[in-house]
């Protein structure tokens, strides 16, 4: 371990150093300037020359890099044209200012409703993982695709592992924070990402479980839990999410609390079963440590014929 | 990690296959610039880093750990045959570190296509282990017989999974897919054994020793389906199966502590662990549009999961009980929905779902001594306890279209739950109700405010709880209603909204807030009682210019769940009723800024701060005594910059910095084990990470 000096010296490295590309970088000779000729009428798609006039690089809108992505793959008789998403554009290739807007625009601004918006999608991709779309919570709460999706760029953030949950935490706020909690799952670096567990283009399963329900899409990665065991405990039967909260808590092991707490939500108060939370005396050991779980390790459940006195006592 | 540990683990393969991929041309001085707007492009990324300061958080997840280099290495190529459609693709994520990902895909469009991937996952236990207790990640741990001090050791499990999957276009409109996933996971875990050294008592002590759990376990999943997708007909069915398989089906703990006779923690051993299981599912799903505005779809599966393994024979074994379990569940699913607009401004939305998972375990005396009695003088009746859920869930839902881009919604939901099982001594009742009650009125399309607000009601109910009893049917306590069976009426509220002011603004404001009251066993005041959730945040993003844009948020999340219970008979004889108010508090704020200074240069800074404090507020109701818990209270901070410097269009440098600061008062690991372990972990870690790397691109 280091003494704290080194904790200051990137600090001064670094912002040196950016401070000095910054500056440096003012003197760069611009870069020379993009041929400005007109484009040959059609770059990608087909028939795209009409929008490319106006929808180059230089564009508020720019609409080329949809050649880098699978739609601008022509090769494949599948690909749509400008006019399979956004309609006839004859009135806004036409009108002064282009104040007429294509038949079908996906920006912040269209006048189309989601639902007309999201058929330009489904028309093509409405099998396969995005079957029980109609119906889903998303659906339901009027998402557009292009909500979450860029379609005219070669990296949509949505389906990169790194930046994926960025673009669900413009919704759901409430998880933004959870994530960064002492217990988690690794969000952040990419390895356990949102659409992991759900399918937001809706599934048969509850919340949009990839799976049909919330412990098999944990089984997924937590088999070991799955048994069935000699001795089960039944709310790790019913349903995971009963004891933990996977998008990440202060509790150790994603618990939604602490032990006794959370195991005094559901346990008689026999004996220490009702014990206050304590860091002193013989009581402690419900509450310090692993709590609950210093003597019932088992508490998924146990293959162990043998538990001392009853079946429930999950030690071993 | 250090560069030597780097250079053995870093895949030499990945290597060969980028330097084989990356033959293509360099980026030419007379680039035509169409083909650089259209045209798929590959990165390679390339330096290195230095991490300051060892740390236990920062690299939970990355092996991030130690002071000292690091390797960066990324690669992003793709390359299309834009004649016949045909991609390949090599993407390799953090290769020169732990958590690296790798993933190769040779595609033809509409055709054909495979993809292999490889993913490592560490995961480091956050504290360091000092133990005397040997044969940790093995299925044999010694445990000193008294109490020993020892050396530190780092507890640590990595996850590698290697996928491969498959697909077919097949005339018809048809395609045929396949896929398959090996994940091994090793190491060892956080485990124990422990148990009261005697009768039950106020002063009663317990011994606890520290058992490592072995990890050495294979999760595989794979499966097939025939998707067919035509205009007004979509249809999926296949098979999906998994099987789990751990090497280790017992741990045998040698040595530990007799202290206490019969109740001492070295009569616990051996210890199952988890046993092998397996899952098998065919599925049929599917969609049909019976208008451009009505729309079916439906789900149906089933699902046969067993577990079979063999008992150990190390493990007592009842007469009568075979070689295993037998264990086995079946799981039926059955999903429909409907989705039409019968008026121009009415929409519906029904949606039924049937699971039933029916345990057919066998059901038998696997633990005599439970007839026995206790040591409060109850006895228990040792059979295995296979548990049924059937869950019936349903929904209607309507929307209305409004004047001026307003829109209504009412929805009815209800779950209805049966378990099978009995009572013992947790309360227990088979039928659970839940009627949930939707009224939403939301505003889209406006292009200055947008928003939406809602309330929901719901009760949840059931049948009447069992009577516990012991294993001779006598009552036992039914005081503690569980938190997933009780009553309880919820009532929430959500608010959203989106307002632009201006065309360089935009604004976010998210409220919801939900109050909870539980019910309780008939003559009992014990278990929950309340609780609540309110969440809300404020997002703001700013454009100054074309060139730089900057988004601030701030989020507050609070809980609070209040709950009764009654502590163990003390000296006086009493049993005092006490009460938590358990509230849990977060708050976060962020502020992104992204721009591009000059053509050649982008830069960026991100900085995060969040307060995590869990307060406990214990308080008797009965007696003035009370013990005290401490607040615990958690500062996560994060600041990341980055210089992106493009020396040519395709060649550059780009600095990375990352501050990482993690502080807690969290005092769960304030304890020793009685074999002398004890676990420590930093309170306090500040890390700084620096990396230069270069880049380079081409198409």
């Amino acid at each position: 371990m280091l003494s704290n000096v080194y904790t200051i010296r990137p600090w001064l490295l670094v912002i040196t150093l950016i401070s000095g590309i910054t500056l440096l970088s003012q003197h760069v000779l611009a870069e020379d300037d993009l041929d400005d000729d007109d484009p040959p009428p059609d770059y990608v798609l087909r028939g795209d020359g009409k929008c490319t006039v106006c929808h180059d690089e230089n564009s508020d809108r720019p609409i080329l890099g949809i050649g880098k992505t699978k739609h601008g793959t022509v090769a494949d008789h599948r690909t749509p044209t400008c006019t399979s998403c956004h309609g006839e554009g004859n009135n806004h290739v036409d009108s002064p200012d282009k104040a007429l807007m294509p038949e079908r625009t996906f920006g912040k601004n269209s006048r189309n409703p989601v639902e007309e918006r999201n058929a330009a999608c489904l028309a093509c991709h409405q099998g396969g993982k995005r079957m029980h779309w109609a119906g889903s919570l998303h659906a339901n709460r009027d998402t557009a695709c292009t909500a979450c999706h860029q379609i005219h760029t070669e990296q949509d953030k949505v389906r990169n592992r790194i930046t994926q949950a960025e673009v669900c935490f413009n919704c759901h706020k409430e998880l933004r924070t959870l994530i960064n909690r002492p217990s988690r799952h690794p969000i952040r670096e990419g390895k356990v990402i949102c659409s992991d567990c759900h399918n937001p283009h809706g599934s048969a399963g509850p919340s949009n479980m990839v799976r049909d329900n919330v412990n098999d899409t944990c089984f997924t990665c937590h088999m070991e839990k799955r048994g069935p065991f000699v001795y089960n405990h039944p709310p790790a039967q019913e349903n995971c999410a009963i004891c933990h909260n996977p998008h990440g808590t202060t509790a150790p092991n994603l618990l939604r609390s602490r032990s006794p707490f959370l195991c005094q939500e559901c346990h008689e108060p026999n004996t220490h079963q009702g014990s206050s939370g304590t860091l002193t005396g013989s009581y402690a050991r419900n509450t310090l440590a692993r709590g609950c779980l210093n003597c019932h390790t088992q508490v998924h459940g146990s293959n162990n014929h043998e538990n001392v006195r009853n079946e429930s006592m999950f030690q071993r | 990690m250090n560069i030597r540990i780097l250079k053995d683990k870093f895949p030499q393969s990945i290597i060969a296959v980028t330097l084989v991929l990356i033959n293509a041309p360099a980026w030419s001085s007379d680039h035509d610039p169409i083909k650089e707007l259209t045209k798929p492009k590959s990165t390679v990324n390339f330096g290195a880093g230095y991490l300051f300061n060892d740390n236990a958080r920062f690299g939970q997840y990355t092996g991030l750990r130690n002071e000292g280099p690091y390797g960066i290495f990324n690669v992003d190529i793709v390359r299309r045959n834009d004649e016949t459609g045909t991609w390949l693709k090599l993407l390799g994520r953090n290769l020169g570190l732990q958590n690296r990902d790798v993933r190769f895909e040779h595609n033809k469009q509409g055709n054909w296509g495979y993809f292999i991937d490889y993913s490592q996952t560490p995961r480091y236990e956050p504290f360091t282990v000092n133990t005397a207790v040997t044969g940790i990640g093995t299925a044999d741990v010694h445990v000193p017989t008294s109490p020993t001090s020892g050396d530190p050791a780092q507890l640590k499990t990595e996850r590698q999974s290697i996928g491969f999957g498959y697909n077919k276009f097949l005339p018809g409109n048809l395609e045929f897919q396949l896929h398959f996933r090996n994940e091994d996971k090793d190491g060892a875990r956080l485990f124990g054994r422990g148990n009261r050294l005697g009768a039950p008592g106020p002063r009663a002590v317990g011994g606890f020793e520290f058992i490592p759990e072995p990890i050495n376990s294979t999760i595989r999943q794979f499966g097939a389906s025939l998707d067919y997708v035509g205009k007004q007909l979509q249809l999926s069915g296949g098979y999906y199966g998994t099987m789990y398989n751990n090497k280790n089906s017992v741990l045998n703990v040698t040595g530990g502590s007799d202290v206490g006779g019969i109740y001492a923690p070295s009569a616990f051993s051996p210890i199952a662990l988890a046993p092998d299981n397996q899952s098998h599912q065919a599925f049929l799903a599917g969609g049909y549009n019976f208008t451009p505005s009505t729309r079916g779809t439906f789900k149906a599966a089933y699902t046969r999961a067993t577990q079979t393994d063999s008992f150990s024979p190390t493990l007592f074994s009842a007469p009568g009980v075979g070689a295993n379990l037998g264990g086995r569940i079946d799981t039926a699913l059955l999903q429909a929905g409907l989705t039409a607009r019968p008026l121009a401004k009415l929409s519906i939305n029904t949606n039924f779902r049937f699971e039933d998972r029916d345990d057919k375990t066998p059901v038998l005396l696997y633990n005599p001594m439970a007839t026995l009695l206790d040591l409060n003088g109850n006895s228990w009746h040792g059979f295995n306890n296979p548990r049924s859920f059937r869950t019936i869930t349903s929904k209607f839902e309507a929307s209305y279209a409004l004047p001026k881009d307003f829109r209504l919604i009412g929805s009815i939901d209800h779950d209805h739950r049966d378990r099978g099982g009995f009572a013992t001594n947790t309360s227990h009742r088979h039928r659970t109700d839940e009627i949930s009650y939707r009224a939403e009125l939301r505003r889209s399309l406006s292009e200055t405010i947008t928003g939406t607000i809602a309330y929901i009601h719901s009760d949840r109910f059931g049948s009447s709880f069992f009577t516990n009893t012991t294993g001779t049917g006598d009552p036992f306590f039914n005081l503690i209603a569980p938190f997933n069976l009780a009553d309880r009426a919820r009532d929430k509220i959500r608010l959203m909204a989106n307002w632009d002011p201006i065309e360089s603004l935009s604004l976010q404001l998210a409220i919801d807030e939900s109050r909870d009251n539980y019910g309780h066993r008939a003559g009992s005041d014990l278990g929950l009682r309340k609780g609540s959730a309110r969440n809300y945040s404020l997002d703001a993003t700013y454009t100054f210019s074309e060139a730089w844009q900057a988004t601030a948020w701030f989020s507050r999340n609070e809980t609070h769940i209040d709950q009764t219970s009654r502590n163990p008979i003390t000296d006086n004889g009493f049993r005092e009723v006490w009460n938590a108010n358990l509230q849990d508090i977060g708050t976060s704020f962020g502020l992104d800024i992204n721009g591009k200074p000059t053509d050649k240069l982008e830069t960026g800074a991100s900085l995060l701060y969040s307060d995590f404090t869990n307060k406990f507020n214990q308080k008797v109701i009965l007696d003035p005594q009370i013990n005290t818990v401490p607040n615990i209270s958690t500062q996560y901070g994060s600041l990341r910059l980055h210089a992106k410097y493009e020396m040519r269009k395709n060649l550059g440098l780009r600095l990375d910095y990352i501050l990482d600061h993690f502080k807690t008062n969290e005092w769960t690991w304030n304890w020793r084990y009685t074999d002398g372990t004890k676990l420590t972990q930093d309170t306090n870690q500040m890390v700084s990470f620096v990396f230069l790397s270069a880049f380079y691109s081409w198409q």
